[in-house]
């Protein structure tokens, strides 16, 4: 199963500022545990943590310091399936 | 399932990750600064910390310095461990009484009868065009007054564990913490800013320097964010046979003197990289004690990087133009090499 973790929708006043991935903290293609950070994104100065919604394999959309639309998918975690 | 029991962190959730550890452990450790509460510090260290302890045990202050690190004594006398912060090392001045004629000389003052178990940690450093009132370093101004432990992270993992010691520690401890080597995102930051940490509680023993890279040529001798550049022209420079061995100090008060020592009979040639002032500070420092102990192991004049005896500059090319970059330190070591 493949499931897109999207980027948060962080500025409601502003759903057009462009938001930007600041740190990822799990390398492309690696595990991830479900409730894991695996990034902190940032919008105009503002940042929070996203974690993973499920476990699985991770692969990363955009790198570090590149901008993404809010809502844009940033990520896919491939789950085994069952 | 299995549970990842490490995983990678920024040094700043680092520090603040082994203080929720110490204070779930200990009702008496508490969290007291400006915006160290729902801000979680303006540099990451209390990240979180407010959400799970509430108002109580992670108290926001005023404006006043004197006050509120005078308070944290006080709680530390009485048996709690404060965990207070002073927002940027060079608000010291303000409140320089409370720190070295009462928190680093209680214990001694009272013959060893009272105990002052608390940690006073700062922000230090340059790089991000803060200007002179907000850039420096100041750990040697710290560490020629007796009284006080002082401990400097470089990295998640140190930072981590060099808290709980801290925290656990019965004598009082500064905490001195480079804001570039935090991981924040809103500042440039280095990769090794952001590591494998364990979840469960750790210590690193204070007064113990890492060698953070073996090498047989040269030895550079650094400490905080500088140990970052040095790691990161080591490895450039072992590409061209250059072996380069970097001691992280961790700690300035005890003074690892014994793996400094051991590193330079090994290599005979010294760098020590600071990004403090150089006159009257910890690179003069490493030389004495070269010097005194036996000046032959050096196999050549040693050299010091450091800032020159001038105000951090606001302009950028004139910050970069005094600071210890990766690229002074490249040539400093190829000077030596």
């Amino acid at each position: 199963m493949i499931t897109e973790v999207p980027f948060p929708i962080m500025s409601e006043e502003d759903p057009a500022a462009e938001g930007v991935v600041g740190t990822w903290f799990v390398n492309h293609g690696e595990q991830v545990v479900a409730g894991q950070v695996i990034a902190e994104v940032q919008v105009e100065k503002v940042s929070q943590d996203v974690e993973a919604p499920v476990s699985g394999t991770m692969y990363q959309y955009v790198a570090e310091g590149v901008g993404i639309a809010q809502g844009a998918m940033m990520a896919r975690i491939d789950s085994p399936d069952g | 399932m299995t549970t990842t029991t490490t995983r990678r962190i920024t040094t700043a959730k680092a520090m603040a990750e082994a203080i929720a550890l110490e204070m779930r452990a200990n009702p008496e450790v508490f969290v007291m600064g400006e915006d160290v509460g729902a801000y979680g510090g303006i540099f990451g260290s209390t990240t979180d910390l407010f959400t799970e302890f509430g108002a109580d045990r992670v108290i926001d202050t005023p404006i006043s310095e004197t006050g509120f690190i005078g308070a944290g004594i006080g709680a530390a006398v009485e048996g709690m461990r404060p965990v207070v912060e002073l927002m940027f090392v060079d608000f010291y001045g303000v409140c320089m009484d409370q720190i070295t004629n009462h928190m680093a000389k209680i214990h001694y003052e009272s013959g060893g009868a009272v105990k002052v178990p608390m940690v006073l940690m700062a922000a230090t450093g340059a790089g991000y065009s803060d200007a002179a009132q907000h850039s420096q370093s100041l750990w040697g101004t710290f560490a020629h007054l007796p009284g006080l432990k002082i401990v400097v992270p470089s990295n998640p993992y140190d930072a981590k564990g060099l808290m709980a010691s801290a925290i656990r520690d019965d004598n009082p401890v500064l905490y001195l913490f480079h804001k570039g080597a935090q991981g924040l995102v809103w500042m440039k930051k280095n990769p090794r800013s952001i590591a494998e940490v364990p979840e469960e509680a750790y210590t690193v023993p204070i007064g113990e320097a890492a060698v953070a890279r073996e090498g047989s040529d040269v030895t550079v001798v650094t400490l905080s964010l500088s140990v970052q550049h040095s790691l990161d022209i080591a490895e450039k420079l072992a590409g061209e046979g250059i072996d380069v061995e970097v001691v992280d100090l961790r700690s300035l008060v005890p003074l690892d003197r014994e793996t400094v020592l051991g590193s330079v009979a090994k290599t005979g040639r010294l760098l020590v990289v600071d990004e403090d002032y150089r006159s009257f500070g910890l690179t003069g420092e490493i030389a004495a004690i070269v010097a005194e102990t036996d000046p032959t192991m050096l196999t050549m004049p040693m050299v010091r990087l450091a800032v020159p005896d001038v105000p951090i500059p606001y302009a950028r090319t004139l910050e970069y133009g005094i600071l210890p970059t990766p690229e002074r330190i490249e040539a400093a070591i190829r000077a030596l090499a």
